[in-house]
Order: structure tokens, then C-alpha cells, then sequence
């Protein structure tokens, strides 16, 4: 390795570490505490009661739906832009990165005031499923857009083409060839959708209504738990929501990395 | 100015990639770095310009120990396989840089660049950028670079390895004569024995951190001390269990005492042919012919010669076991 | 395929209009629904106001902070690999994954009066949560490994010839880093500059927890919005809107430059 890093360099990494701590490490740390400062049969049933489960269940449903649907509309959309040149293809490729730039509170605004109650289009689906998953697709388009994007445009056009020479259709060609090429960085890409889907609140908050057991998705109930000073409460839903995130990335990232590793 | 190192040994991970070699390097000449790939040979060149830390064991260029003297003080020059050009700075920047860091004033940078260019033939792309250019120009750009700070060694590794065949050659002779009009020591890293042989005043043949043999390129060729030296330095063809290089054997007439092989393949390559003979389910033999000695004998496939050694000089000790007959 | 079907494009074009440009085009439609006096008179707003000075004393510290970091982080991870710098890898990535409701949570645990590490700020007189120190936390948190994401690839890809060469050449590694290693991850930098401002102006609901929400007080931007809202102004709440999303647009165009820039890099000057 290199040579005895001089001090500068250790205080350097001195104040790296100290930063981390202060930031993740230690609120972390102060998650754990708190989550299980009753117990663990405490812990549990906070966790587990029957408007977490509830707001869990329509969490979950909502953002596997969006992520799934993104997952194909994404992919279609990152083929378009790679494969195709046309007027306004610039103007595409930049506004996919709107989610990011976009305050959620302003994209959830918007959707609230687009699809509720004073609805230009006269449809009112506030407190409804369907609008919790419009806000979510609209958080979620940009990771399955730009996870496949670079591995489309890394793939060249030859393969396809030799596929096609042997008779094969536009549909087997991508079903066969481009598909399996893109799949790791796609499920990579629509885990982590899913897990921030998961805790999305900005923009979901206003057009859901946040009826217990209805339309309260598990972050808002977090939040509730919270201002009415249930600390330990909120804690107990909070890492059951964590981990349940944790493990969906886990699980996605290392059979993604099967897969790739498969393809040699 | 020379350089010395002493006992250097280097791990990497647990493997060890050099086993406390030692050599001295004469001023003024080129020597040649040449073994396998994970040899340790990037990694002893590494090790002399201070890029990485030895594990145990001393440096010294110009007399003086440099063990511990970081890279930058060393004085020497380095080229990368790769150019590694700093690619937002034009050709003429990338060249000043050294003198830059040495804070020399703009006019005499300016006179000592242009001077340099014009040494590497590249004058008239200074203002261009990396990526403008070839490999071949890169290469003579990070040549020119390195040069500008005056450096007591020249150290070069691998630096045509990325280059086509064409280029390489040509570079090659060219860095050649350079380094014998400039006289400066440099060492060169390589896999290719032809590079080595062609330019080297010295070559150290290196195998899985050890130094298996040091000389005369010639002098090496013709007497490898190890198998490996005799099979890494040039093309090996065994007769009756023993090793030989292609051209030491001939092919006479069958009227002639000595074995009689049949000729399998002619493999024509231009300025010499390649005639693989062999008897039955036995190994094949190979004698190398010139054009002429190819014409004059025109071997036909299934034709019968005999093959005998050209000279009575063999080519390594007696005592190397490769070279003992099985029969 | 080389081309995709006529059908394809329209239709991808249909969802990306729908979905995303629908909503931008709607906030400038609403700000300006009222005309440009009532707008002017809108931007004028006193807590929206003071609301704007908070979020731009959050960024200009926020900002620069996880800039630095980032840098340094990434240097450390990819120049000097350490078992250290791999847990740091996964560590600093952690903030990508999180609910903001669950980072406001946490670090109301950890740094509020009676929290765990808040109490000992309490003793020395200092106040953490519901002020400003808390916002520029979570605000740091969230923004966390946007610039080392897009830094870490690049700085592998480069590899360290560069640097190592100019070793060589007399440069001490001050020089090395400002003359060599910054100039080849700029672009990289910028691009995840520009991520971690838009991250931290428009940060919701970390803020809205530990800043505790108190009107002209510890309100940024995107919570006076919020609020405006909640009490039925939805006027002044796209006023807003409009701003933040005029910031959006601006992001947008330079992180549109800077991935352009990168992809240049990448495929045009390799050997």
C-alpha cells in the first residue's frame, strides 16, 4: 500500500469518521435504543398493530405497483431515448431527472390540486390507491430509466442485428438479447424505487388523505405517531419499515449480482 | 548515474512478487526488465521510482540511498503503459508541467518546451489536446514530459505495449536512438524478448520475483543459464530429447549418417521457412531455413532428410537437466 | 431494432408528458393565474420571505459541507482502500434508502433536549433541534452520498496514472490533487453538486420534523408551501411552487450539461 500517510492525512479521516458519526451513525444508534426502550413485546406490538399493518399493507401494494409499472415503462422509456433520434429527445432525456430536482411537496401539491377535489379533469382520487400510486410512479420513473439507460447504450446494436438476421422478431430480439443484458441493472435500479417508495412522503401526503386504516401510508403514520410525542411508538414502525426496505435492497442487489456474474 | 538495488522484496496481498533481488544498472545504458507477466517486473520498476513501497531491502540511484525519499524528490522520469497524459492540458502543458512545478519562468519554460517538441518531432501539435493525438505521439509526449525535468533515470514501463505493430517498431528504434544521442541510464520494462533483444545494452530476465539470469542480450541467447531463459529468450525445438534453437539444426541429405525425419509441414514466412519434420507418433522437430537454404533444398511434404546439428557448440551446460538425452 | 416503432416513441412520450411535464407546466399555470401584480404581490409575502432566507442560509452551509466530504470520501475509498473506507462505502449510501420522515425521527432521538446525545448539547447551553442547526443536520443527512456517487466512478475510471505521474515529476501532493485529481472529476462534481442543492432546497419531510415547524421562524421553503396549503392559500402555496420549480428547471439544465460532458469524457479521449 502506500506509504505512512502523514498526519494531515489522519485527521483528515479523523474528522470523516466524526462527521459520519454525528450524522448516521449515532442518530441510528439512538433509533435502535429508542425502538426498544420497553421491550421487545412492546416493540412488537407497536410494530405490529392493526393501523401499521394497514398502512403497511397500502405502502407496499402502492409501491410495488409503481415500481413494477416504472420498472417496464422505464425500460421503454430508456430505449426510446438510446435507440432513437428526434426532435425533443434532449428535452426527454432531461425532464426524466425532474423527480430529483422536483421538492416533493411541490410535485405533491400539484397532484393534489390535478387530481382532487378542485380537479381541472373533474376526477377526484384523493384518498384513493390510485392516487397514492400516480404520486408514486411520478417519484419512481427516473431509477428504472437510468439504471437501464447506460447498459442500452453500452450494448451494441450488433447483437441485436445478428439476432435479427436470424430470423428473429423485433419482440424475441428484445425478449432474448436485450432483456437478460439489462435485467441486473434493472432490478437493482427498481429495488431501490421500491425502497424509497416505500418511505415516500412529500409528495403522496396531500392527495392521500391520511385516514387511518384508508388511505394513511406508513410514513404518514410515522409522522402521526410522532407529533402526538409517541417516541418509542413511532421508533417501533419506523425500523420495521427500515428493515423491510433493508432487506428488499439486499435481496434485489444480490440477485442482480447472481445474474450478472451468470452472464459472465 | 547509476542504479543500485539491494535485496528488495515486495508482497501483495500475501503473494510474494519479488524475492530480495539485487542489480546494478551502469550509467548511460538501457537495460531491459524482461519476464512473464507477474514476473514483479512493473512492480521492481515501481519500486525504483518510489511509487511504491518496498517491503525490505535498499535503493540507491546516483550513489545516494533514495529508500525513503518520496517520489517526487527521486529526480527521475516515468512513462506509463498507458501515456496517462493529463488530458485537460494541451501537449505543450503536459510537457511544461515539471518545469512548471519547478518554477521556472514562463520564457525559458516556453524555449526548454518548444526544444523538446521539436525533439519528439511533435512541434507542430502543441496546442493539441491528448485525445487529438495517436497513441504513438502520446507516447512521445509523455517522452518529452518526462524529459523536461531532466531526470537522472528513465524508467519505462512497458510504454509500446498499446501500440500496433507497425508503430511499436518504429517507436522503439526511435526511443533507441535517442537514449544513446541523450545518454541517459534508463531502464525499460517489457514482455516482448524481440523489443529487449533489439535495443538492450542489458537484459534482466525476471521469473516470479526472481533475477534467473543478467548479460549481454547476446550473450544471454546463446547461453541461457535456466530452461526458462532458453524458452522465454527465442523459439526452442528439441532433436533426440535434447533443446536446441531452430537454427542450430540443418537438414542434410539421407545419404548422410545421423536420423532421417519426415517432413510434415513447410511454413513459409517470408524471409524464413520453417521445415516441422518428425517420425511417426514421436514429437516434431523444427529447423528454421532461409529463403535461399529453403530453395536450394526445397523440402516437399513426406520427403525424407536427415537432421543434424549445425555446430559442435552446444548451447547450454551440460549440466542443465532439459538438455539430457532420454534416450 | 435499431429504431424503435413510431407507436413506442408516442406512447413513451405520452406517459413521460403526463406524468412528469403535466405537473411542472401546472404550478406555472397556477402562479400566474392571477396575474402578475397579484404574483408580485405574492412573492412579497412576509413568512414566505423569511422562508426564502432560511432555505438559502441552509444551502450555503449545507452545501459546501457534504461538498467537502464528498470529495474527501471519495478519494479515500478509491485511492487508499481500507476495510474502514469499505463500511464507509455502505454507510454513507444508507441516506439514499431512508424515509425523510424516519431521518427527521432519528435525529430527533439522538439530538432533541432529552434525547440520547441532545442532553449533552442541553448541558452546555446549546440548542440543536427546532432551530436552525437541526435543518442543516437533516438537510447534510439526506444529501449525503449524491456527490461521492457520482465522483467514485469517475475517479475509478480515470485510475491514478495521472497522479502518480506527476509525482514523478516534482509535484507535491497539494498540487498534484488541485492541478491533476480536481480537474479530472470536475464534471463529476459538479453534477453531484448540483443533486445535493437540489436535495437540500427541497428537502420536506426531515425538515418538517426536526425544524418543528414554527411559522417565520424555522420554516423553509418547501414547509411554507406546505402550510400554505394546509390552510386552504393555495395561491401563495404555488407561488412557491413556482420558485422552487424555476430551480428545478435551472438544476435540470446543468445536470443536462454535466452528464453531456461526462459522457464526452468517457468515450472520447480513451486510448
Amino acid at each position: 500500500m502506500r506509504p505512512l500517510d502523514d498526519p494531515r492525512t489522519y485527521l483528515a479521516k479523523g474528522v470523516a469518521i466524526g462527521y459520519l458519526s454525528l450524522l448516521v451513525l449515532i442518530p441510528m444508534a439512538a433509533l435502535l435504543n429508542n425502538a426498544f426502550s420497553h421491550g421487545l413485546g412492546v416493540f412488537w406490538s407497536a410494530a405490529t398493530s392493526t393501523e401499521s399493518l394497514d398502512a403497511l399493507k397500502l405502502t407496499v401494494a402502492c409501491s410495488l405497483f409503481a415500481a413494477l409499472f416504472n420498472a417496464a415503462a422505464g425500460t421503454a422509456t430508456a430505449y426510446v431515448l438510446v435507440r432513437d433520434r428526434f426532435l425533443g429527445r434532449g428535452v426527454l432525456n432531461a425532464i426524466i431527472d425532474l423527480p430529483f430536482a422536483l421538492p416533493t411537496v411541490v410535485a405533491g401539491v400539484t397532484f393534489y390540486t390535478l387530481y382532487g377535489p378542485h380537479s381541472p379533469f373533474h376526477l377526484n382520487i384523493t384518498g384513493t390507491w390510485v392516487g397514492i400510486t400516480v404520486a408514486i410512479m411520478f417519484v419512481t420513473l427516473p431509477f428504472s430509466v437510468r439504471a437501464v439507460q447506460p447498459v442500452l447504450e453500452s450494448l451494441t446494436i450488433d447483437a441485436e442485428d445478428a439476432a435479427a438476421t436470424l430470423g428473429a422478431s423485433p419482440w424475441r430480439v428484445f425478449r432474448t438479447v436485450t432483456l437478460p443484458a439489462i435485467l441486473p441493472s434493472l432490478l437493482t435500479g427498481t429495488g431501490l424505487a421500491f425502497a424509497r417508495a416505500l418511505g415516500e412522503y412529500g409528495s403522496v401526503v396531500f392527495i392521500s388523505n391520511n385516514l387511518p386504516y384508508h388511505s394513511e401510508v406508513s410514513s404518514s403514520y410515522v409522522y402521526s405517531l410522532v407529533s402526538q410525542g409517541n417516541d418509542s411508538g413511532a421508533a417501533a414502525v419506523a425500523l420495521f419499515l427500515l428493515v423491510g426496505a433493508l432487506a428488499v435492497l439486499i435481496t434485489t442487489n444480490v440477485v442482480a449480482r447472481r445474474l450478472a456474474l451468470r452472464r459472465g | 548515474m547509476a542504479v543500485s538495488y539491494n535485496g528488495v522484496t515486495k508482497s501483495f496481498r500475501g503473494r510474494l512478487v519479488l524475492d530480495g533481488i539485487s542489480d546494478v544498472v551502469n550509467e548511460g545504458e538501457l537495460t531491459a526488465l524482461l519476464g512473464p507477466s507477474g514476473s514483479g517486473k512493473s512492480t521492481l520498476l515501481k519500486i525504483i521510482a518510489g511509487l511504491i513501497p518496498l517491503d525490505s531491502g535498499r535503493v540507491s540511484l546516483a550513489g545516494k540511498d533514495v529508500t525513503n525519499t518520496p517520489a517526487r524528490d527521486r529526480h527521475i522520469g516515468f512513462c506509463f503503459q498507458d501515456y496517462a497524459p493529463f488530458r485537460h492540458l494541451s501537449l505543450r502543458e503536459n510537457v511544461a508541467y515539471g518545469l512548471k512545478v519547478q518554477h521556472v519562468a514562463r520564457a525559458q519554460r516556453r524555449e526548454q518546451v518548444d526544444e523538446l517538441l521539436r525533439l519528439v518531432r511533435l512541434e507542430e501539435f502543441a496546442e493539441q489536446y491528448p485525445h487529438q493525438l495517436s497513441g504513438g505521439q502520446r507516447q512521445r509526449m509523455a517522452l518529452a514530459r518526462a524529459l523536461a525535468i531532466k531526470p537522472d533515470v528513465l524508467l519505462l514501463d512497458e510504454p509500446f505495449a498499446a501500440l500496433d505493430a507497425q508503430v511499436r517498431a518504429e517507436l522503439r528504434s526511435w526511443v533507441h536512438s535517442l537514449q544513446q544521442e541523450l545518454g541517459i541510464t534508463t531502464i525499460l520494462v517489457t514482455h516482448d524478448q524481440v523489443e529487449a533483444m533489439e535495443i538492450a545494452d542489458r537484459l534482466v530476465i525476471l521469473n516470479a520475483g526472481k533475477i534467473e539470469q543478467a548479460g549481454r542480450p547476446s550473450f544471454v541467447y546463446d547461453h541461457p543459464a535456466t530452461e526458462f531463459v532458453a524458452s522465454f529468450l527465442g523459439p526452442i525445438t528439441s532433436l533426440g530429447g535434447i533443446s536446441y534453437r531452430p537454427h542450430e539444426l540443418e537438414l542434410v541429405s539421407t545419404n548422410e549418417p545421423g536420423e532421417t525425419l519426415e517432413v510434415r509441414e513447410v511454413v513459409r514466412l517470408g524471409f524464413e521457412v520453417r521445415v516441422i519434420l518428425g517420425e511417426g507418433e514421436g514429437p516434431t522437430t523444427w529447423v528454421q531455413l532461409t529463403h535461399d537454404q529453403a530453395k536450394h533444398l526445397n523440402p516437399r511434404v513426406g520427403e525424407r532428410f536427415g537432421v543434424r546439428v549445425r555446430s559442435l557448440k552446444s548451447s547450454s551446460s551440460q549440466s542443465s537437466p532439459t538438455r539430457e538425452s532420454t534416450r | 431494432m435499431r429504431r424503435s416503432s413510431l407507436v413506442l416513441r408516442v406512447l413513451v412520450v405520452a406517459y413521460v408528458g403526463a406524468l412528469l411535464a403535466l405537473p411542472l407546466g401546472f404550478v406555472f399555470q397556477q402562479a400566474f393565474s392571477h396575474g402578475w401584480v397579484q404574483l408580485w404581490a405574492a412573492l412579497h409575502d412576509h413568512a414566505m420571505d423569511l422562508a426564502i432566507v432560511l432555505t438559502a442560509k441552509v444551502a450555503i452551509l449545507a452545501v459546501p459541507l457534504n461538498v467537502l466530504f464528498g470529495v474527501g470520501v471519495s478519494l479515500w475509498i478509491v485511492r487508499r482502500p481500507s476495510r474502514v473506507s469499505r463500511v464507509l462505502d455502505v454507510v454513507i449510501d444508507v441516506p439514499l434508502a431512508l424515509s425523510p420522515i424516519i431521518v427527521g425521527l432519528v435525529l430527533e432521538l439522538a439530538y432533541a433536549q432529552n434525547g440520547w446525545f441532545g442532553s449533552a448539547f442541553a448541558a452546555m447551553g446549546l440548542r440543536v433541534m427546532f432551530s436552525y442547526p437541526a435543518i442543516v443536520l437533516a438537510s447534510v443527512f439526506v444529501s449525503l452520498p449524491l456527490v461521492s456517487r457520482q465522483v467514485i466512478p469517475l475517479l475509478r475510471e480515470v485510475g491514478d496514472h495521472q497522479e502518480q505521474t506527476a509525482a514523478t515529476l516534482g509535484a507535491k501532493p497539494t498540487r498534484i490533487f488541485f492541478t491533476i485529481t480536481m480537474r479530472s472529476i470536475a464534471w463529476a462534481a459538479a453534477y453531484g453538486v448540483t443533486l445535493t442543492l437540489a436535495r437540500v432546497i427541497g428537502e420536506y419531510g426531515a425538515v418538517l420534523i426536526v425544524s418543528g415547524n414554527i411559522a417565520l421562524i424555522t420554516q423553509t421553503l418547501t414547509l411554507n408551501i406546505g402550510a400554505n396549503f394546509d390552510n386552504f392559500n393555495s395561491y401563495q402555496g404555488f407561488v412557491g411552487a413556482l420558485l422552487l420549480a424555476l430551480v428545478s428547471v435551472l438544476v435540470l439544465t446543468v445536470i443536462g450539461v454535466s452528464r453531456h460532458r461526462l459522457e464526452r469524457k468517457r468515450h472520447g479521449s480513451f486510448v
